[in-house]
């Protein structure tokens, strides 16, 4: 890791930077937002598998600006970022996950789902919110409830 | 160390180090910085975790969800504009890489230019939802997707000062160690919330639109 101090611009970290891993990085994951945001309004897929394949794009274009624009390989130069960056992916999944689950299982015990949706009917608040009572579906179940 | 001492002549064995080794001041403030992105990432999974367990349907208090609202070409629009930002800021690096200092600060303006795009098109939208009565306060749901996007937008905020910053300190000061690190420890900034702007476009708007 050690190097002259003379010419900052001869560092390592400004030597790797090239334009063509930049446009790669970006073509890659422009391309990917482009085919998610297509299938998503084009309503070709069912809802699970839309989910499915956009997670997936969502996964390349990541890993694909990972290594294209912050440069995390397994170089000597970058190694410890890598490193940092490997045991941060799991406290971040497990932050998410832990919390994600703990929550639906609360809700599963705790709530029953169908009282909910119908009781919570927009008469309470329509007044606070002039517009939704027009949106879809925003009348459905008034009779219930309140 | 027994096999090392006997071969050691004592006569001329060096005791101490006494070549000069320069610390490597750039790479220690670079992979600090990315240390403190790691963390600031940890903000986001927190800001993640609160909206994956606040869209549910009942979060939304019978109120708007963003099935209603988000309009996916929009947002995509967002996306290209953060993405060429990004790479515009990759172009004017690779420019310092050759000490093309106009360069350097071309992309840099291109960068600040998409990035206030993105921006300006985020208020917009923000601004559209309050004219239609959406606002922080409509339901959980609703505090939850914006707190998440809106500190998304507040990263590119403080982003766009800190790339005006830099373009005048690359302009008064020149190619110092102090100033190829920040433009380092910048380019790090900057091309992350690309990365974090994949999660939210993904699971927040694109997820939210079809749930």
């Amino acid at each position: 890791m050690s190097h002259s101090a003379a010419d900052p611009t001869m560092h390592p970290e400004v030597q790797l930077s090239t334009s063509k891993g930049y446009f790669l990085g970006f073509a890659i994951s422009a391309f990917l937002m482009l085919v998610a945001t297509f299938l998503v309004t084009s309503h070709s897929v069912p809802p699970f598998g839309l989910l499915m394949v956009i997670s997936v794009c969502a996964g390349i274009a990541v890993i694909a600006q990972i290594y294209f624009l912050l440069h995390i390989d397994i170089s000597e130069h970058n190694i410890w970022n890598t490193v940092a960056l490997v045991m941060f992916i799991p406290l971040f999944l497990i932050t998410i996950g832990l919390t994600w689950w703990m929550f639906s299982q609360l809700y599963l015990r705790t709530m029953d789902m169908s009282v909910m949706s119908s009781a919570m009917q927009p008469a309470v608040h329509a007044s606070a919110t002039p517009g939704m009572a027009d949106m879809p579906g925003m009348n459905a179940h008034t009779d219930s409830g309140n | 160390m027994s096999s090392h001492a006997s071969t050691v002549d004592p006569k001329k064995a060096e005791l101490w180090d006494t070549h000069h080794h320069s610390h490597d001041v750039i790479s220690t403030r670079t992979l600090g910085y990315f240390l403190y992105l790691l963390s600031d990432g940890m903000l986001f999974a927190t800001l993640f975790a609160a909206y994956g367990v606040l869209s549910y349907q009942h979060s939304y208090f019978g109120g708007p969800t963003p099935a209603e609202f988000v309009k996916p070409w929009y947002t995509f629009a967002q996306t290209i504009a953060l993405f060429l930002s990004v790479l515009a800021y990759g172009f004017g690096m690779n420019a310092l890489k050759h000490k093309n200092k106009s360069g350097l600060i071309n992309g840099m303006l291109a960068a600040f230019v998409l990035g206030v795009v993105f921006l300006v098109l985020d208020i917009h939208d923000m601004s559209h939802l309050y004219s239609m009565g959406i606002t922080l306060a409509s339901s959980g749901g609703m505090s939850a997707f914006m707190v998440l996007t809106q500190v998304h937008a507040t990263h590119i905020f403080f982003g766009l000062i800190w790339i005006l910053v830099m373009i005048a300190q690359v302009m008064t000061k020149g190619f110092t160690e102090e100033t190829v690190g920040r433009l380092l420890t910048l380019r790090m900034f900057w091309h992350l919330q690309a990365v974090i702007w994949v999660f939210v476009y993904i699971f927040v708007y694109l997820w939210g639109y079809i749930s």
